[in-house]
């Protein structure tokens, strides 16, 4: 997928002024948070689940060659071929040649991000495969030629409406009206059910690889990835290689973190468990099945101190607690993954330079933190992101001068307090009529959507503080 | 290509890695334990396991035996398709139940696109999920649980277990002989999306309705009890 990240700073500001998407946004920050905590706490001790969970990640990440092993030894024995592949063009490239070697025709995808990353459907369609995602979401958006704009509900942001319009100038409708959600799936259903039927190959994601048994999770509500899995005569799976966890009563705790985190539900519809192709006795199933395994930088991120970032299960939760992201949406970000999780992986995955605009994109509210199923420490990891950034001077001169001046003015703590109880001691007088300012120079971006109040009489917090402690002794 | 990736990728992570004995490891692995379940809303597995039934929107009978469940399937083929035909796998369980009693006509095989309803005789429930567990094979074809309009299980009273965990201890000890399936499915509920609008809606791509009979001896205060707080499928 093209990569806009550096974007970013006009791109959220063009989407902060659309207010019906801004407003759907808006609900998904209300609703999704609500039913994400009701789930956690119906089920019990939810941060002993994620604790238990990260240690497991740990153990698994220390002796990930071993695991690893283990699952593609499982895997083959029961019949998978297993590929390695460093990045995109490969993974896509092989996609390619297997769908070639079946001299297919159509192809049935389940929910993908890492096809999404690689950027697999362009090739396919460019090779003149009939692609079709099956994932309502996915396919709506397919349709629509857009990009997903959260990594759980692909197409959240669209309006019924829209969608309406987009089936009614893309499908042949006769005198359909789909003027009910019911309606509108019911199109799709009968629109993807054809494709299902007469797929060469179908494509699906995982959601973990248990070494184990040599198969992989497969988690959805709707169904369309069990049916890419069962239907078509070849299977491939796409997926990248820390997805791997050593137990399948591993994958069961990661599901209980995933499904209750991601949209609040006890367990989805379907939980799959897939392992090859069809048995000598089966009367159905691929006859081949493919199981490709992408690091595209992962290794990398491994060996380097943000190697907590691949123990995100993709659930989307810091997405729908972000104030930026419920603020500017998923495709402000300018790639596949958005949000704090996205701000994170997209740097690591591309490349700074071309993304540095994205872990600024953070409040440091920590609320990411707090529901992460995984216990990534984002806000820490986005901070040194920026760091990052500063030593490479990706920010303008005018920033990291800035900020080394802070940073000198923060060192010498008697010259800070003089200093801000004078600007505040002036701001005081010349803000005392209006209470207020409309405008203050260097601050030109925060005056511009509203005032800063004038401080009021007292002096700093730090004098006001240390007023306070001589009144009330010590301990006050 | 894939041979000299997966080469370096092995260097790199052993690089990283302390070597340690397989054996290490997996008592290392053993010492993690398990997580918890799920609280459940009644103690009792089979109150449990058909509240959680009841919550994924599906909807649950119980039948003394299997002459009740044939007459139970019956009823419903009627009530929703006016139809006596249903297809099911060739589960040898199935193959012996007295389908002439109750109206029944199955075909024995792979679901097809059109059927209206299938029949899956389910190797699991679990109470923590509401959950039944199938296997693909000539028993249950994986199609079976896909394609039709409605899914209608029956499950044996003992083969519903408590959590997760106990689902995957049983999974293990069922395919020790047999080998491992090509498919495990967990099904809790019928397919479904909320990818317009956010708007629950039911029969995204696979069955509209999930009908669940469970098979023994179960008082009916049981399903009563389940029953309330839940609240109905619309």
């Amino acid at each position: 997928m093209k990569l806009a990240s550096n974007e970013f700073l006009q791109a959220s500001s063009a989407a902060l002024l659309e207010e019906d998407k801004a407003q759907r946004r808006s609900l998904i920050g209300q609703f999704l948070p609500l039913a994400r905590d009701a789930a956690a706490s119906a089920y019990g001790d939810f941060d002993a689940l994620r604790a238990h969970m990260k240690r497991v990640r740990r153990h698994t990440m220390t002796h990930l060659s071993h695991y690893l092993e283990q699952f593609e030894e499982a895997a083959v024995q029961h019949g998978n071929q297993v590929h390695f592949v460093a990045n995109a063009e490969q993974l896509n490239s092989k996609v390619l040649s297997i769908c070639q070697a079946h001299n297919a025709r159509r192809v049935a995808k389940g929910k993908s991000m890492v096809t999404e990353e690689t950027g697999l459907n362009e090739l396919l369609l460019k090779a003149g495969l009939d692609v079709l995602e099956t994932d309502l979401g996915e396919y709506i958006i397919q349709q629509a030629g857009e990009t997903p704009s959260h990594i759980v509900g692909p197409a959240l942001h669209k309006s019924l409406a829209e969608i309406r319009q987009l089936f009614l100038d893309k499908h042949k409708l006769g005198d359909r009206e789909l003027e009910t959600v019911s309606e509108v799936v019911e199109e799709a259903r009968g629109v993807l059910r054809e494709q299902f039927l007469a797929a060469d190959v179908g494509i699906i994601g995982a959601n973990a690889l248990i070494a184990e048994h040599g198969t992989s999770m497969l988690v959805t509500n709707e169904g369309n990835g069990d049916l890419c899995a069962n239907l078509p005569p070849v299977l491939i799976v796409c997926t990248t290689f820390e997805r791997v966890l050593p137990r399948a009563e591993d994958a069961m705790a990661l599901q209980r973190l995933l499904v209750r985190s991601a949209t609040g539900q006890p367990q989805t519809c379907y939980t799959s468990f897939y392992t090859g192709p069809r048995r000598e006795d089966d009367v159905d199933g691929p006859l081949e099945t493919h199981i490709i395994l992408l690091d595209n930088r992962r290794s990398d991120i491994l060996a380097s101190d943000y190697s907590e970032m691949l123990d995100c299960i993709r659930c989307g939760a810091c997405l729908n607690h972000c104030p930026i992201y419920i603020g500017v949406g998923g495709h402000a970000y300018g790639w596949v993954y958005p949000g704090p999780m996205g701000s994170v992986l997209t740097p690591l995955l591309t490349s700074l330079e071309q993304a540095h605009h994205l872990p600024n994109a953070c409040t440091s509210c920590g609320r990411c933190a707090e529901v992460c199923p995984a216990n990534i420490p984002l806000p820490d990891l986005l901070r040194d992101l920026r760091q990052d950034e500063s030593v490479q001077q990706l920010k303008p001169a005018r920033w990291r001068n800035g900020l080394r001046l802070h940073a000198w003015l923060l060192r010498h703590p008697g010259l800070y307090r003089s200093l801000t109880g004078w600007t505040i001691s002036v701001l005081g007088l010349l803000g005392k009529r209006r209470g207020a300012f409309r405008r203050l120079p260097f601050a030109g971006g925060w005056t511009g959507q509203r005032d800063v109040p004038a401080p009021e009489g007292g002096g700093t917090f730090m004098r006001q503080y240390a007023a306070r402690r001589r009144r009330g002794g010590k301990r006050g | 290509m894939a041979e000299s990736v997966r080469a370096e990728l092995f260097a790199r992570l052993r690089e990283q890695e302390t070597a340690v004995e397989p054996e290490q490891i997996a008592l290392a692995l053993a010492a993690l334990g398990h997580a918890e379940p799920a609280r459940t809303p009644h103690a009792d597995v089979h109150t449990a396991f058909l509240a959680n039934v009841l919550a994924n929107k599906g909807t649950v009978e119980l039948a003394r035996d299997r002459g009740a469940a044939v007459q139970a399937i019956g009823r419903y083929l009627y009530q929703r398709f006016r139809t006596h035909k249903l297809v099911a796998g060739n589960d040898p369980r199935l193959a012996a139940m007295p389908w002439r009693d109750g109206g029944v006509l199955p075909r024995f095989g792979a679901a097809e696109n059109g059927d209206s309803a299938a029949l899956s005789y389910a190797r699991l429930g679990v109470a923590e999920t509401g959950a039944i567990v199938t296997y693909t094979g000539r028993a249950n074809p994986g199609r079976n649980n896909l394609l039709p309009e409605d899914h209608l299980v029956l499950i044996n009273r003992e083969d519903v277990v408590a959590t997760l965990e106990d689902a995957w201890a049983r999974i293990r000890h069922d395919t020790a002989a047999s080998g491992w399936p090509r498919g495990i499915q967990f099904i809790a509920g019928p397919s479904s999306t909320a990818d317009v609008e956010a708007q629950l809606v039911m029969g995204a791509h696979g069955p509209r309705r999930w009908h669940v009979i469970l098979v023994g001896d179960t008082p009916a205060e049981v399903l009563a009890q389940a029953s309330e707080g839940v609240r109905a499928p619309s």
